[in-house]
Order: structure tokens, then sequence, then C-alpha cells
């Protein structure tokens, strides 16, 4: 240590350690030396290596590089790809639009510039666009996604320092139509809700080979934009006859589960989705869960019949209301009788209902509406999947509640999906809003016998021959359904006056491809429909129209609904003996 | 100037005018024109504006320079007397950061001094370069071929690797591994040693994949296949490559990326910067920047081989490796060469710990010049 700090001492070394020393060290140095080399290779092979690179990336595989570069700067919004229907039909693309942005610092007078871009486009606020002008920066948008008209006013100010890059705006051409399977996208095309938002990522891998016509492959929805537009427009008459809150209604394919519209009101207009209120962005048919009513009492039927605890031919007492603690269950329309199967679904019985579902067992039904995906989010290609809210304890109260769907909430589309299998032969398939091909049948599982199934579709024809679904007929397509009317849960308790009305069915009844579903929130009570707004005034009319409308366009034969060969194949004994 | 030959006049001490004089200009010069590129491409990244990155900069360059000069202008025996207690110093800290860092970003790096955001791991950078120099230099020949003379310094070494991995930081233990190799090398440690090591790592790197966090396994598999995810973990290589292929070779015109303002890029001003410059000024203001940086190194080679002290020697050849492992991972990085590590480029990329290391860096290697015709003996006491 102390070398360092001691003066220089005029020491007379021993000459061997001077000699040891200096040869040491000269060997070190040397060593050194010849690492030194090693180590200059090293670097200089690590420069040519990156100087190459450099080559390489800049003038080799430069012009590539610089078509994609040059894209990125001219098309600000990224491209997306399109969305059709089933048949093709566009349902979102892009319009090729002009978006004007500014470079502050070639502006020569702000305020000047300000004023003069104010008169073309007077939406903008002056006081904004001269502190953008006078801002210093590089590059500015002003305003994104001119019309032809707007720019061709802007370019005709001649103010210095703004200019306009092509851009693209997602346009969906049905406007509200389709609004909330679609959703919507950002200023920048990002997807914001809906299939745009699910598929964001797809959408916009745009495939650099690709031409700007097709956008990439397009996305084709299991949606028909005519099948939307009958259910869509029958649920608005109704909102409106019945001065209701709102709707929705599902068309599903019974047999590959594809969605063929999806509606739920009241909508917006996706190209405006900013202005749009968070009601009407609500999906009520896959995002909300209601309690269903009545229409559960195809799936407690199905189940007890499945089950083997009643026979089509057996039938319950439902004399007298049932009491069970302190809840008392009544039936609606009390035909205070013994009633037999057919009669508890037709005339829609809850005494006779929870007594079949007590019977099966709390477990058994757990179970069984398990199996039909009613107890878990539906597994649909949307965002906006609501979850059910089902018993936390399920006991014998809770068995008879959800036997005529109360105390379970399922979401709409959850409903039409179960209904599905209980006329399609009894498989369940889950939904979808993707389009299949032809051939491309899904397996699906099992969940009631064919049997049963066969059953299941009798009863839903006798139910509007005979029963609450009267109003449902479409005269041709053999409909058959089940009515809905559950009283809304508001702030805890049930309110008589706010009802939730439903018509659940399917045709041809024969063999049924095509399950319907409407729905529609509080609808109020006509002098037309003597004051009810039970789901058999309410609902079951729009289902009986849009299937007069989707019948034909979905090629499905009217057959004589009075014709021998039908009425033996739909035949079902209502009495028990009798 | 004074130039000793014979052994009797060994210890050389110069007065503060002869040190100035001796300063390698041309070196600062170098350093300060390097600078220099890198506020001009700040200027422009910002979109023509020397907020918010060129003024505080440029503050931080002032005060490294001066710093720098303070380091050039001390004995280099000082630095070799403290090398040992600046190290212990240097661990400390990376041992508080342990307990006391903040987290910033995911990571655990800093010590906050209260007027100062420190990050140790940078610290130990220049610590190590000085405790291994100062452990070689007092080692003889033989002792350096002998394998259990070679166990301290690979200790020295291994503990802060240790302690900045588990931050996790992978590229500043990657360039402290790197950097002390490089002294190990130079020292004279066996070549066929470094194959072992080599091999070993080569061995191990299965086993350490197991090891990694998720964002650093994204990073390596982009690197083999950036299209793999080109808006995740890909996005930045992907739009790095486009904009230096955009550049062609002469670029687009300085201010004229479309990085400064279109925003494709987060964090342009730093470790990416290189892209901006590529693509703004093309090949040719790459390669000229890249010359730069050879003639930097060049000079740091020079003076480790025109130092008559080995310990100045390794320290000179220490702090150019780290040099150059800084430049050459990010460039290698930026241009897809390389997975993405966080290396900033020196004296470009905004950031003043990474500024201070450099400049303290080059500090030393001035200093080492400065006192290049000083002769230390092997060990405290021996004659020289």
């Amino acid at each position: 240590m102390s070398v360092f700090r001691r003066k220089p001492r005029a020491i007379a070394p021993v000459a061997e350690t001077k000699l040891q020393w200096s040869d040491d060290a000269e060997q070190i140095l040397e060593n050194g030396r010849n690492r030194l080399v090693v180590v200059g290779a090293v670097f200089a092979l690590a420069f040519t290596l990156v100087g190459a690179r450099l080559i390489d990336l800049a003038v080799l595989q430069g012009h590539d590089a610089n078509q994609t570069a040059l894209n990125d700067e001219q098309r600000p919004s990224a491209e997306r790809a399109d969305i059709l229907d089933r048949n093709g039909v566009v349902l979102a693309t892009n319009l090729i639009t002009a978006s004007l942005f500014a470079e502050p610092r070639r502006v020569l007078d702000a305020a000047d510039a300000a004023r003069k871009i104010v008169l073309a486009l007077p939406e903008l606020n002056e006081q904004e666009v001269e502190k953008k002008l006078s801002g210093g920066r590089a590059f500015i948008w002003l305003k994104r996604h001119l019309t032809p008209k707007q720019q061709h006013d802007v370019n005709a100010l001649g103010v210095p320092g703004v200019g306009f890059r092509d851009d693209r705006k997602r346009v969906y051409p049905h406007g509200n139509l389709v609004a909330h399977v679609l959703g919507y996208t950002g200023i920048d095309n990002e997807g914001q809700a809906g299939i745009e938002l699910q598929y964001d990522e797809q959408l916009s891998t745009v495939t650099q080979k690709a031409s700007a016509a097709t956008n990439g492959d397009p996305l084709r929805l299991s949606v028909d934009v005519r099948v939307q537009f009958a259910l869509q427009q029958e649920l608005s008459r109704a909102v409106e006859e019945f001065s209701a809150l709102g709707a929705a209604g599902i068309v599903l394919d019974a047999v590959t589960g594809e969605v063929l519209a999806m509606v739920s009101l009241p909508d917006f207009d996706p190209n405006q989705a900013r202005t749009a209120s968070s009601n009407a962005m609500f999906n009520r048919a896959s995002l909300g869960v209601y309690e269903m009513g009545s229409t559960f009492k195809a799936f407690t039927t199905a189940m007890a019949l499945d089950a083997g605890t009643v026979k089509i031919g057996g039938g319950y007492d439902a004399t007298k209301p049932l009491r069970v603690a302190r809840f008392t269950i009544r039936d609606d329309h009390p035909k205070k009788r013994w009633l037999s199967v057919p009669e508890i679904f037709i005339y829609s019985s809850n005494i006779g209902a929870a007594k079949m579902a007590v019977d099966v067992g709390a477990e058994r039904q757990k179970e069984f509406l398990g199996r039909l995906g009613l107890l878990q989010r539906a597994a649909l290609e949307l965002p906006e999947v609501g979850r059910p809210i089902s018993p936390s304890r399920w006991g014998e109260i809770s068995t008879m509640t959800v036997a005529f769907g109360h105390g379970i909430a399922v979401s709409p589309v959850q409903l039409t999906s179960a209904m599905a299998a209980m006329v399609n032969g009894g498989i369940r398939i889950d939904p979808t809003l993707m389009a299949k091909q032809p051939m491309d049948t899904p397996q699906g599982t099992r969940v009631i016998k064919t049997r049963t199934s066969s059953i299941m579709k009798r009863l839903m024809r006798l139910n509007v021959e005979e029963g609450t679904g009267s109003k449902a007929k479409a005269a041709g397509y053999l409909v058959g359904g089940k009515t809905g009317t559950a009283e809304k849960a508001v702030a805890g308790s049930y309110q008589r006056k706010a009802l939730l009305s439903s018509f659940i069915g399917a045709f041809p009844m024969n063999d049924p491809r095509y399950v319907v579903l409407a729905v529609i929130d509080e609808p109020k009570g006509t002098k037309k429909s003597f004051g009810y707004a039970g789901g058999g005034w309410t609902a079951a009319p729009v289902f009986g129209r849009v299937v007069s409308r989707i019948g034909p366009l979905m090629g499905v034969a009217p057959v004589d609904e009075e014709s021998k060969s039908v009425r033996n194949a739909m035949f079902i004994r209502v009495k028990a003996g009798g | 100037m004074l130039i000793h030959d014979g052994p009797g006049l060994t210890d050389v001490q110069l007065t503060l005018g002869q040190k100035i004089w001796n300063i390698n200009w041309m070196l600062v010069l170098l350093i300060s024109a390097t600078a220099a590129v890198g506020f001009a491409m700040l200027y422009s990244v910002a979109g023509g504006s020397m907020d918010p990155w060129v003024k505080r900069q440029m503050t931080r360059f002032g005060m490294g320079l001066i710093l720098m000069f303070l380091v050039a202008l001390v004995d280099v025996r000082f630095w070799m007397r403290y090398a040992y207690g600046i190290y212990a110093i240097a661990l400390a800290l990376l041992i508080a950061v342990e307990f006391i860092g903040s987290v910033g970003m995911g990571a655990q790096r800093w010590v906050d001094l209260g007027f100062f955001q420190l990050q140790p791991s940078e610290v130990m950078k220049i610590a190590m370069v000085l405790a291994l120099s100062r452990y070689f230099h007092g080692l003889s020949l033989d002792e350096v071929e002998r394998f259990r003379w070679l166990m301290p310094p690979l200790l020295m070494m291994l503990a802060p690797v240790a302690l900045v991995l588990r931050q996790p930081d992978l590229g500043t233990a990657l360039l402290i591994v790197m950097g002390s190799g490089a002294i190990f090398l130079m020292a004279g440690v066996r070549m066929w040693l470094f194959g072992v090591v080599f091999a070993a790592v080569g061995a191990a790197a299965p086993f350490a994949w197991s090891y990694l966090h998720t964002y650093q396994k994204a990073r390596i598999l982009t690197f083999l296949n950036p299209e793999r995810d080109p808006l995740g973990a890909g996005y930045h290589i992907l739009q790095s490559k486009i904009a230096l292929g955009s550049g062609g070779l002469a670029g687009r015109g300085y201010m004229q990326g479309t990085q400064s303002y279109l925003n494709f890029l987060p964090e342009k001003q730093t470790d990416f910067i290189f892209t901006s410059l590529a693509e703004e000024f093309g090949l040719t203001g790459a390669l000229v920047l890249l010359s730069l940086y050879v003639v930097i190194i060049i000079y740091g080679i020079a003076i480790a081989l025109r130092s008559r002290n080995h310990f100045g020697r390794l320290v000179a050849m220490g702090i150019t490796v780290t040099f150059f492992l800084y430049v050459f991972i990010n460039i290698a990085m930026v241009t897809g060469l390389v997975p993405v590590v966080g290396v900033p480029l020196p004296l470009i990329s905004y950031g003043g710990t990474a500024m201070m290391t450099i400049l303290i860096g080059f500090g030393l290697l001035i200093s080492v010049y400065v006192h290049r015709d000083v002769r230390i003996p092997r060990r405290p006491g021996d004659s020289v």
C-alpha cells in the first residue's frame, strides 16, 4: 500500500530481482498483446457482422420493408377484414376516406389557417384547431374520415401545412340491424365489442399479399340478415305495441347450433357507437340473464319423462296450492283438479311442474340442467356473454321454483340452445355465430332419449293447438312451443306488473330445424290484448309472424296441418286413459 | 511528458498541468461528437422539440463530462488502491437493492438515495473492471495459469451476477459476465478454459431455460421467429426492421422518420433509438455512427497497448470491452441479430445511469492514458 504514498526513493534493487521482474513483466505485457489481437479480432468480426446486417436490412431487404413502412404511414387506420353473413352479404367493411392532418411547423399563420379550416368544417372548434396548429409539433390529426365534399372544400382553401392521408373507416352498411352481434370499432379500427372485439386479432391480421379490395380473408358469420331483419322488425313492432322496455330474440339452427339471428332491443348504430347509450349497447340476448319462467317447464317435463319418474300417461294433483315452508306455489290458471302430464304442460301448471321436479330430486335436476348448459356461461363467440345465476343452496324449494323457471336466471341464448336439444332428437350442441360448412354437423352430447324428444315435440305442438301458445300459430309451418311469463325481480321482490314475457318454439314440429325465441321486457297490456301482457299475448304473436316470414326464406315446405299423416305424427293423448 | 525507461525511476508524479496536457483530447472530442448525434436524435424523436428529452440529456452529459475529467485526473494508482473498496460498496448496494430497492417496470433495480436514483448494477460494471484488474495485476504468469488462483476472481464475478439476475436483469448480468470474461482473457487465463466454459454454458442452456421469466422466454422465442407475435413481443423488432429497411441508403431525411410522429415504437428514445437514426439517415448515417464507435474502441485498445502497467492495461481493456458490448448488443438487438435485451446505445440513448457509467468508464480510460508510463509493482512493497 505504502508504495503509492511514498516519494520515489532511489532504491538500488538487487540485480536478480530486477531481472526477474522485468522478465516476468515483459512476458505479461507480451502475453497481453497477443490476447489483445484475439480481442481485436473478435471486435472486428462483430462489427463486420453488424455492418453486414445493416446493409442486408437497408439495401437488400430494403425494398419490401420500404413498401410496408409506406403503407403504414399512408393508412393510419389498420386494414381490417370484412365480416359477412352466411350468404356473403357484407355486414362490416372498410371505406377509404381521407383524414386531415397538419404539420404545425409548416403552418405560416395558425390563427388564419384555423379560421379558414373551420369555415370548411364548421363542426370543428376554432380555438382548438388554432391550438393544435400552433403547437410546434411535427404532425397532428385535425379530423379523421372526411367526406369527399369536405375534402374538396378544405383543399380549396389552400392552407399550407395541412394535408390528407388515406384512411380507413369501418362501416356497417346495415346500421342497427346486426349491431349487438357485430359490436363496433374505435377510431383506429380496433375492435371494441361484439365480434369485432372477439376476433380483433384475426380481423386485423391482414396478410400483406391480400389486395386492398378484399381486405384479407373475410369472416363469415352464421347470421342470415334476412332472418335477422324479420326478427328485428317483428320484435320492434311488439316493443312499440306493448310499450315495452326492450326485447330480445334468437333464431337458432337446432341441428348445427348456428345462430341465424340475434336481436336485442333497443339497439344502436355501430357506425356511431360513441353516441349510443349503455342501455342500447347492452346485449339482452346474450349478456342479460333473466328468470325465464314457464318455458323451463319444458325442461322439467323432459327431465321427469327421461328419468322415468312419471309416464306420459301419469299426472299430479293440482287441486290446491302447494305450501312449502313459508312459500305457496299456485297456478295462474287453476284447474283445481288432478292434471295429466300433457295438461300440466299446456295449462302451464306451476304446482304440477314443482311436484314433477321433486320426484326427480334436486341432485338429478341440477345435473340435468348442467348438461343442458344452463348452469354455466354459454360458449358463444362474443365477449358479452352473461353468467347464469343459479341457487347457491339447491334444496327442495329451489327444486320446485326452478321447475317453473324461477330462482334461476339464464341468458336467452342459453335457453334457446337448451330448447334445441329438446326438439332435435335430444342432442345438445354449443351455439355458434360462425358459419359452418354444410357437411359439418357437430357431434354434440346426448341429453335426453330420442323418445323423450319425440314426446316433447308433440307436447309443444299441442300447446300451440290447445294451450297457452295458440297465438303463436303460423299456418303451414307446424309450429310448437312454450310460453313464459316471469315476474321480474326488482330490488329483491317480484313485481306483479313488471313481466318478462316470452315464447320459445320450433318449426316444423314433425322434424324441427329452427328454434325461435322472442322475449319482451316489461310489456304493458293493451285493449287488443284485453289488458294481458303475458307471453301468450305478447311474445307468441311475434313468434308466429317471424316463423311465417322466415319459413319461406329457409325453404321450409309448408304442410297441411289438418292432414291425417300430420295429425297422426303429432298425436298425443291428453287425458290419461281418455 | 516524462518517459522513464530505467527501473530506478518508476514512480511518476505528474503536476495537474501535465495531466491536463496529457488527456487524450481526441477521445474527448469523439465522445462529445457521439453524444451530439444522440442529442440530434432525441430532438427528432420528440417531434422536433428540446423537451422532454434533449435538455435533460444535455445536462446529464455535462455533469458526466465533469465527472469524467475528475476521474481522469486522479492517479491511476489511487483507483488501484481502492478497487476492492469500490467493489465492496457496489456489492453492498446490490444486496441493499434486494431489500430496499424500488420496483420499476416489473424489476427491482434501483436504490433511492433521496436526491438520486442509483442503479447499483451500473456501479458494479465499473467496480468489477477495477477489482478484477487489480486482482490479476497481482498475479504472476505462473499463478494465472493455475486453477486455484482463478477461484477468487470467479467468485468476485459470480456473486454480483447472481444478485443482478435476481432483480431480474438478464442484459446487465450478461454484460458483466462478458466484460469480466474479457479481463480473464486479457490477463492470460489459458484459452482452453474458455472453451470449457463455452461448452458448459451450451450444455446448461436447456436447464437455464426453465428458470427464465415468461417475458424472457417470449423474447427469445420471438427472436427466433418475430412473426410469431407481430403485435406483442415481436412488435418492437418488426417495427425496427421496417424502419431500418425504409431508411434505405440515404434515409428519409432528418426529422422525416415515421417513428418520430407516428409512434409505432414505444421507448423509441431509449433502447431503440438506433432505429430512428437508421430510418432518418439511412445506411450511410448508421455506418457513420458505427465508425465513430469503432474509432472510440480503437482508441481504447491503443490506450491499453500503450499502458506500461498491467493494471492500467486491464482496466483500459475492461472499459473498452464493456463499451463495445453496449454498442454491439444494442445494434445487434435492433437489427434482429440477437434477442431483445435491455441494453441502451451508449452516449445516444436517453437515460442518466448508463450515461454516467459510460462517462466514468471513459474517465478511467483517460486516467490510464494520462498515467500510462507509471509502473506499478505486482505486490505493494515490491520494488519495480
